[in-house]
């Protein structure tokens, strides 16, 4: 079981900030909480990361062979 | 048969250039619409049908296409459409479980888990196989924000347009599909 976050920030402003969705206002307002809050930072630390593994898993290369499909898949000029 | 005027001609030729440069330019982003794919298939086979599928209506459609606009985004929208039309929306309904615990609650659990209060020791715990077979169990409507926002970069707009939703949708099924990964990610790392 998990205690309440003790800063609201994170639940709220976290996530659109990790995804550049807040304004060029709001960045400096998030950037300026996270320098003066340590458990924001490190939760900041923690889903960045997260996203970073999130990310890698998808990395799987597509396989050669259905490159080649797709391009047999062009119409006949 | 009437022979093809040079104007005429001109026009043929013109098109198959354009069609020729949007097949080029499609194929050169195959690479990254095949890691959504991947993100939103279960499976390595079903990621290459379903590629298959995408590109093949893709190059059929390619007129509908206005050149200058985003063809990833173009592309990966014709995608989710197949994938939806797959009818993978009726798998699983819409996860309906309350998710009452804070958003840091798998760190919690990795932290309480691993003893760690390092956040990339506490990330150690986490496989790249628990993190594909998580995403693999979050429902397809969750899933589909996650993996164009979290894994395609794209933005909320734009993850609205390709699938066709508004954008405070994203936003909802973003904040919880997250919640659900975290969900089985920490039921995969930790209870496991």
């Amino acid at each position: 079981m998990t205690a309440a976050d003790p800063c609201d920030w994170c639940e709220e402003v976290l996530q659109p900030y990790l995804d550049r969705e807040l304004t060029d206002a709001e960045m400096r307002e998030a950037e300026s909480h996270l320098d003066s809050c340590s458990y924001c930072r490190k939760r900041y630390r923690f889903e960045e990361g997260l996203r970073r593994y999130v990310r890698q898993a998808a990395l799987e290369p597509m396989a050669p062979a259905l490159k080649q499909r797709l391009s047999e898949l062009r119409l006949e000029l | 048969m009437s022979e093809t005027s040079p104007e005429e001609a001109r026009r043929l030729a013109e098109g198959a250039r354009e069609r020729v440069r949007f097949e080029e330019e499609a194929l050169a982003l195959a690479d990254q619409v095949y890691r959504v794919a991947r993100g939103v298939s279960r499976s390595k086979e079903e990621a290459e049908d379903l590629m298959q599928e995408a590109y093949a209506r893709a190059f059929r459609s390619w007129r509908s296409y206005t050149p200058g606009t985003n063809l990833r985004a173009w592309l990966l929208r014709i995608l989710t459409n197949l994938n939806i039309d797959r009818g993978r929306r009726a798998q699983r309904a819409p996860d309906q479980t309350p998710l009452e615990e804070s958003d840091y609650f798998l760190y919690n659990r990795l932290e309480a888990a691993t003893g760690e209060t390092e956040e990339d020791r506490v990330l150690q715990r986490l496989s790249q196989d628990h993190v594909a077979e998580a995403l693999a169990s979050v429902p397809h409507d969750f899933r589909d924000v996650v993996v164009l926002v979290d894994i395609g970069d794209f933005s909320y707009a734009d993850a609205a347009q390709i699938l066709d939703i508004p954008i405070g949708t994203v936003m909802s099924r973003l904040h919880r599909g997250r919640r659900i990964l975290k969900k089985e990610l920490a039921e995969l790392a930790v209870d496991a």
